[in-house]
């Protein structure tokens, strides 16, 4: 029944999964669709082969000379990375079933990129919002030259072709406060004079410059709500105008000339009069200036983004080259532009492959080799390699954004806060602690980052869009911003922009109208404004930020949905997607705060879905996560990452350096309605223990847990690591093996031969066994490869290489320090020369081993404790899995995980599964006001149901003692809690020795656990050894098990150098059967030229090596030896 | 020193028995014993179970210690066990393990065929000796196919194959889990359960009621005649306390006086199927008085014979 049970159950949907790294994919897609002209290539397992998952990638390129004929040729820029799932990739659009076929995950995502055999993410990354002006003050703005003050407002602007497209390339620019009341504009390093950029870009007299710049200011209304202008304005507005009468520029021409030819690229989206007035208006301090960190003021970079970036500016070096090569060409004779073939000689030089090349370059590295910085602030640091150690860690290098790498090294923590303007978009809880604490954060559940695509899954055309939305405004009154009249500022009249862009304006009156019906067509499905549109209305205020309505439509915004109550419900549709601009002004009440100190004059127009919208996948997962002291939710947020889970389904056919695998992992009883939602069944992590809260035997102190022997034995948290390669001790093995000293990047256990003969030179080389040497039948197969299954101990010979026309075969032999099976050989099948051996290393639980429940609480295994001894229950029998010490919770007060316990007994009496979404209490009491029902407190639920089984209403049992079978004095919590087993274990990290390798040079032992070093013994040890006495063991530890030494001192010149022995030539005399006898040793001084009043005195050798250091400096040190 | 005995003759009395659980008294003795035979029931009393695994093809998606960790924990029967030897101390074959007085050799060998899943199940093992074989489940509850029968070890698909030899050994659940023949093995102390019938008389019947219902096992209940508050259960009593507790609060402490008798046990043995529950407990006797038997013939005691004292001599005579 069981088995019919599974193959009836319905098509699982993995489409809200998929929908976490649709961003990541969109963005890809975009940028193949409008950027290239992409050829597939064929697909081949690439993570098996070690090798990148890339396509040809050709383009038709023009060449057009003097006028001639267009001459046009297909070129091929070298293979292009595909990311998985993307619309290039073979798996796109495969349902769960034929990405099984395809040896592929039936949930896999896509969304990153395979180089050479290793899944790689490009991460998210913060940026400042795109065209908009934002007011900053930095003292650095000071130093730009003489007469800047430290306040500017800076645009970031993102080009535009044709009104259609944008690719996402973008320029910083910014205006500058003088101290003498003028602006300057500056990006780049050039800077400019604010009129002479203003005259630049419109016909434009000076007249209505003036008239411009002081509109804001109508001469009275210094002081009213709102007012952003000051009579300053009109002065500073004469100051600018005279300034460029001494530059002597008057008409647009001459200004054009004068900023020289740079200036197109950057002019896109730039208003000047806002602008300015913005720049008056915070020098003013009329309105306050933007915060750079908070999330209202910024964009996210998007993988695709960053490649089309990239690429363009790759392919124009290339273009450039190739002109200036042409045209080396042409100044020469007998060459025939029409003529093709000329041409492709010429263009040889310039190799065009090299562009897929840097592509797959950055993505493999991470690093940005670029001349101009492409307005990026790192260099390095943009991919990273995303783990498969579980399923949550592997989603969250999805759902990370970080905020740059500038920004780690900062010593200011104000990046790193968390700010109430990221509410709903990132999540508080899952970010890591430590370094890198505040920077990389998660975005929540349901956020989502806008793109080129509508909902359709057609890209978008912004020009459209725009207009449409123009119109919309027209006919609600808006007063179009050209042609040009002269208009007053705020209070009165609020601009409207669009992306930037002055577009008209409104009078302030209105504008809360205008936004509402904005809002209304934005929800609705027929309008024409597109859903994620963000109508960022920011109202007049005293001295806040600068007024205005910003509307933005551009891609890379984060959006979320939230519920538009104040439209009619019976339209249906009412989840508004709202961006972090407008959130910080919209009115969005949630259902666990009350109405949040939000006053009747300001009622909620908005309401969240749920509470937990504001959380992470992985924080969304934690049962009753409200009921935790919230650090513990951050801890469980990392651990749950680096728990040991069920990793892949299609384990098989995969060639990872490192997965770690849970044998028998199960569902919890206790889970989130999150938990189905993204079918984590697919992927459990973890085991349901029983867990007896009881400080038994003293081995469950200070967080250590007493695991129950036979609960192990029977297979309780089993698991193993599956390993190709053990890394650089294989490079030293071919370095000793050829005696080459060429770098060998070999780093995983994949053994290629050819990549391997081609670098040493050698003939072809081949995987054979040795039939001479027997002793390696036992390990190696007649193939030259290890048997499947079989056991390998350290330094035991499992494969073994051949040249062709070499009849004595060379055995490998294991590194390591402990036992690992076969799991798998992979032989490449195009030459055989190929390979992959997989190893298994059993992990089961021991002594030493991490284990955590879901509510932060990690403890290490102290002791496998017999199952006779742990107390049992009298009623049923029941030993308990897992013992922690009831110290655990006073101070950590995780109620949350003594909920789970209770929830998990009722659910397992049950048979039924408890949900545990946090905050649904609030929610039910909400829809239930009006129903009137009585609510119940969730313990009280929880108690009662324990209480219909028989069992106490706390959770609590009377256990007997499992030594003496007497009742333990008082009465037990105990519970299942789900526990996750973490990736640290004893068994990676032990590090014991008692001799072995030293140094050459100090003859001390060396460090390093792979090395088979010693741990440091180190100065404040010493200390406590001194403050205790134990001068033996002091040195025991220094001295004897260090480099302990037997030095022979000239006691003449007392020195330990010049001592030498004498090879005695003295014939030794056989005698029959009897081994020779030992000669005495002759030692002799080189400088006292005698053999007489040599001692052997005992040191360490350091000292001896001291001496022979300060021997260089021609220092000499004498010891006086006395008694 | 001489002349007092501690000695008692402890009684059990059966209740019920079946062949994977049983029910007893244990009487006039104390909880060292109660808890010594319980934990020789779990742990001491020998049973068979698969020990070594040769794999000679496993083509299925386990790996080959999970498919040995996994034979290992079927139970085997294992009547023999308790005449046969621990293969560490086996004369007839050098200790290796691999001779009739100490193993029994089993093989599998499965390859799906067919489109639809092979499960493998512990029928799938052959064994050398029909006296141990995996653990027979007489009751069909859940699978309505009598071939589904079984333990399933693997499930294969098309053309996977799993083909190894086993071998049994004796051993005990001290070793390791799958030698317990025991799933549960626990014991209570009698409780005793007077009512004070004059201060029971004050209450009204809601009160009683609320008595009655504060136990969350069913141990009282109201005569629906007299409408007095009768025990009908005490065993089901769980020494929680609840009903104390309840009582104190409205005020009538003493109202129901309960005790544990210190000298009586009801034990409840639930065996994996490997050997009789009511054999378990024989067995474990045995051992128990092997056990006791080693102490007493052993040098060490007669020579511990001061530390011991009279139980020392306690234990020579009896």
């Amino acid at each position: 029944m069981a088995a019919r049970r599974w193959s009836e159950r319905a098509p699982v949907d993995y489409s809200e999964l998929q929908e976490l790294v649709e961003h990541h994919i969109e963005s890809y897609n975009f940028m193949v669709k409008n950027g290239l002209d992409v050829m597939m290539d064929n697909i081949k397992p690439c993570r098996q082969a070690k090798i990148s998952y890339t396509g040809r990638f050709e383009a038709d390129v023009c060449f057009q000379y003097d006028g001639n004929p267009i001459v046009r040729q297909r070129f091929n820029f070298g293979q292009f990375p595909i990311m998985l799932k993307s619309k290039l990739c073979h798996l796109r659009g495969a349902d769960p079933k034929k990405l099984v076929s395809l040896k592929e995950e039936a949930a896999e995502m896509g969304g990153y990129f395979i180089l050479n055999g290793i899944e790689r993410v490009v991460r998210c990354l913060i940026l400042p919002k795109q065209n908009y002006p934002m007011s900053m003050s930095r003292g650095s703005f000071c130093n730009r030259d003489d007469g800047y003050t430290d306040k500017a407002v800076v645009i970031r602007c993102a080009r535009e072709y044709t009104s259609a497209f944008t690719d996402q390339s973008s320029i910083t620019v910014k205006l500058y406060y003088l101290r003498n009341g003028s602006a300057r504009l500056g990006f780049w390093s050039l800077f400019l004079c604010s009129y002479s950029c203003h005259k630049a870009l419109v016909e434009t007299t000076d007249r209505e410059i003036y008239q411009n710049l002081t509109c804001y200011y109508d001469g009275k209304s210094d002081k009213t709500k709102g007012a952003v202008a000051t009579q300053l304005v009109g002065e500073r507005a004469k100051i600018i105008l005279d300034e460029v009468r001494d530059l002597s520029v008057f008409t647009r021409d001459d200004c054009l000339q004068h900023i020289g030819k740079h200036f197109h690229h950057v002019m896109d989206g730039l208003e000047n009069e806002t602008f300015i007035n913005k720049l008056f208006s915070f020098v003013d301090g009329t309105s306050a200036p933007d915060n750079p960190d908070s999330l209202q003021n910024q964009d996210i970079l998007l993988p695709g983004h960053i490649i089309t970036i990239y690429l363009k500016e790759k392919l124009e070096d290339w273009l450039r080259k190739a002109k200036k090569l042409i045209q080396e060409a042409v100044s020469k004779e007998n060459f025939d532009f029409t003529s093709l073939l000329d041409i492709k000689k010429v263009l040889d030089k310039n190799s065009p492959s090299q562009i897929g090349l840097a592509v797959e370059n950055l993505l493999k590295t991470g690093r940005l080799v670029t001349q101009t910085g492409l307005d990026l602030q790192q260099r390095a640091g943009y991919t990273v390699q995303a783990e498969r150690l579980n399923y949550l860690r592997f989603l969250s290098f999805f759902r990370a954004v970080h905020r740059g790498a500038t920004f780690a090294g900062l010593r200011t923590t104000s990046v790193r806060k968390l700010l109430p303007e990221s509410w709903g978009f990132l999540c508080p809880v899952h970010t890591p602690d430590g370094e890198p604490c505040g920077l990389l954060n998660h975005m929540t559940r349901y956020c989502r980052v806008t793109s080129f695509f509508d909902s359709q899954g057609a890209v978008k055309d912004f020009f459209n869009i725009r207009k449409s939305i123009l119109s919309v405004l027209t006919s609600l009154g808006m007063l179009s911003a050209l042609p040009k009249v002269v208009q007053a500022g705020p209070p009165k009249i609020l601009s409207v922009l669009l992306d930037g862009r002055v577009v008209g304006s409104f009078p302030s009156g209105e504008v809360e109208k205008v936004v509402a019906h904005l809002r209304r067509l934005k929800v609705s499905r027929t309008s024409v404004i597109p859903d994620d549109l963000e109508v960022g209305y920011v109202p007049l205020s005293m001295g806040s930020a600068f007024p205005g309505l910003y509307l933005f439509t551009s891609p890379s915004r984060f959006i979320r949905p939230v519920r538009n109550i104040s439209i009619p419900s019976e339209e249906g549709q009412n989840i508004e997607l709202i961006g972090p601009f407008e959130q910080v002004f919209m009115e969005i009440s949630c259902p666990d705060g009350g109405n949040g100190g939000r006053r009747d004059a300001f009622p909620a127009t908005h309401e969240e879905i749920h509470p937990t919208n504001m959380l992470s996948v992985v924080a969304n997962l934690t049962p009753w996560s409200d009921h935790n002291q919230s650090p513990r939710n951050m801890y469980q947020c990392q651990m749950a990452k680096q728990t040991m889970a069920f990793s892949l389904q299609a384990l098989r056919f995969r060639a990872d350096q490192k997965l770690y695998h849970l044998q028998t992992p199960q569902t919890p009883i206790v889970r989130t309605s999150t938990y189905m939602k993204y079918n984590i069944d697919e992927y459990p992590a973890g085991t349901n223990a029983i867990v007896a809260v009881l400080a038994y035997t003293g081995y469950d102190m200070e967080d250590a847990m007493i695991l129950n022997k036979s609960s192990v034995d029977r297979g309780m948290c089993h698991g193993q690591i599956y390993q190709v390669g053990t890394s650089e001790n294989y490079a030293c093995i071919y370095l000793a093996l050829h005696g080459i000293g060429a770098f060998m990047q070999l780093h995983t256990e994949t053994i290629d031969l050819a990549e391997e003969s081609s670098k040493n030179n050698e003939s072809r080389r081949v995987f054979k066994r040795s039939n001479v040497n027997t002793s390696v039948h036992s390990t190696i197969d007649s193939d030259g490869l290890p048997y499947v299954g079989q056991m390998i101990h350290p330094s035991e010979p499992y494969y073994s290489t051949a040249s062709v026309n070499d009849i004595s075969p060379k055995p490998h032999y294991r590194k390591g320090s402990e036992p690992v099976y076969v799991d798998q050989v992979g032989v490449d099948m195009k030459n055989g020369q190929k390979v992959n051996i997989r190893f298994r290393h059993p992990r089961n639980p021991i002594i030493g081993d991490k284990f955590s429940s879901r509510h932060g609480q990690k403890g290490v295994c102290s002791q496998l404790w017999p199952d006779i001894d742990m107390p049992f229950s009298g009623v049923t029998g029941m030993r308990p899995d897992l013992i922690i010490n009831p110290h655990a919770f006073p101070s950590r007060m995780t109620i949350a995980m003594l909920l789970e316990s209770l929830a998990a007994k009722g659910g397992s009496l049950n048979g039924k599964f408890v949900d545990a979404t946090p905050f649904s209490i609030s929610v039910r009491k909400n829809n239930e006001e009006s129903a009137n029902s009585e609510s119940e407190s969730l313990v009280d639920e929880l108690g009662n149901m324990l209480r219909s089984h028989g069992f106490n209403y706390h959770g609590v049992e009377v256990l007997y003692s499992g030594v003496y079978g007497t009742e333990l004095t008082c009465e037990i919590f105990i519970g299942p809690v789900y526990y996750q087993r973490l990736r640290h274990m004893v068994s990676d990290k032990f590090q014991v020795r008692s001799t072995g390798t030293i140094d050459q040079v100090t003859r001390q032992p060396i460090k390093g656990r792979k090395r088979g070093g010693g741990i440091r013994f180190g100065e404040m040890e010493r200390d406590a050894m001194l403050a205790h006495g134990a001068a033996y063991l002091l040195h025991d530890r220094l001295h004897t098990c260090s480099d302990y030494h037997i030095a022979d001192v000239c006691s003449l010149c007392g020195s330990i150098l010049s001592t030498s022995f004498l090879q005695p030539k003295i014939f030794v005399r056989e005698f029959g059967g009897l081994p020779p006898a030992r000669t005495a040793k002759k030692v002799t001084c080189h400088a006292c030229q005698t053999s007489k009043g040599m001692e052997t005195v005992a040191m360490p050798y350091i000292f001896r090596y001291l001496a022979a250091e300060l021997a260089a400096m021609n220092i000499k040190m004498t010891l006086k030896v006395g008694d | 020193m001489e002349g007092v005995s501690y000695q008692r003759f402890p009684k059990i009395k059966i209740r019920e028995v079946k062949d994977e659980c049983m029910k007893f008294e244990l009487r006039n003795t104390d909880a060292s014993i109660a808890n010594a035979l319980r934990r020789v029931m779990i742990a001491e009393v020998p049973t068979m179970a698969i020990d070594l695994v040769e794999i000679e093809v496993n083509s299925s998606v386990l790996n080959d210690e999970f498919i040995a960790h996994r034979l290992g924990l079927i139970p085997l029967t294992s009547e023999r066990a308790m005449s046969m030897r621990f293969s560490r101390d086996c004369d007839a074959c050098d200790g290796d393990g691999q001779c009739e007085y100490c193993s029994v050799e089993f093989r599998l060998s499965a390859k799906c065929l067919g489109d639809q899943t092979l499960d493998v199940t512990s029928k799938d093992l052959y064994s050398s000796d029909h006296s141990v074989v995996p653990v027979d489940f007489p009751d069909s509850t859940g699978y309505d196919s009598p071939e589904q029968r079984g333990i399933v070890i693997v499930k294969l698909r098309r053309g996977q194959e799993l083909r190894l030899r086993a071998i049994a050994r004796k051993g005990i659940g001290k070793d390791h889990a799958k030698w317990s023949p025991a799933a549960t093995v626990t014991f209570m102390y009698e409780p005793e359960i007077h009512i004070n019938e004059d201060m029971m008389e004050t209450l009204s019947l809601e009160e009683k009621q609320s008595l009655v219902d504060s136990s969350p096992t069913k141990v009282f209940d109201i005569d629906p005649n007299t409408q007095k508050v009768v025990v009908v259960d005490a065993e089901a009593y769980t020494y929680d306390d609840e009903v104390l507790k309840k009582a104190e609060a409205m005020g009538k402490p003493g109202i129901i006086d309960i005790r544990a008798k210190e000298d009586s046990f009801i034990f409840t043995v639930e065996s994996t199927g490997a050997i009789k529950a009511s054999q378990l407990l024989l067995n474990a006797i045995d051992v128990l008085k092997q056990k006791l038997d080693a102490v007493r013939l052993s040098d060490d005691t007669v020579d511990a014979d001061d530390q011991f004292g009279e139980l020392g001599a306690h234990m020579r005579v009896g």
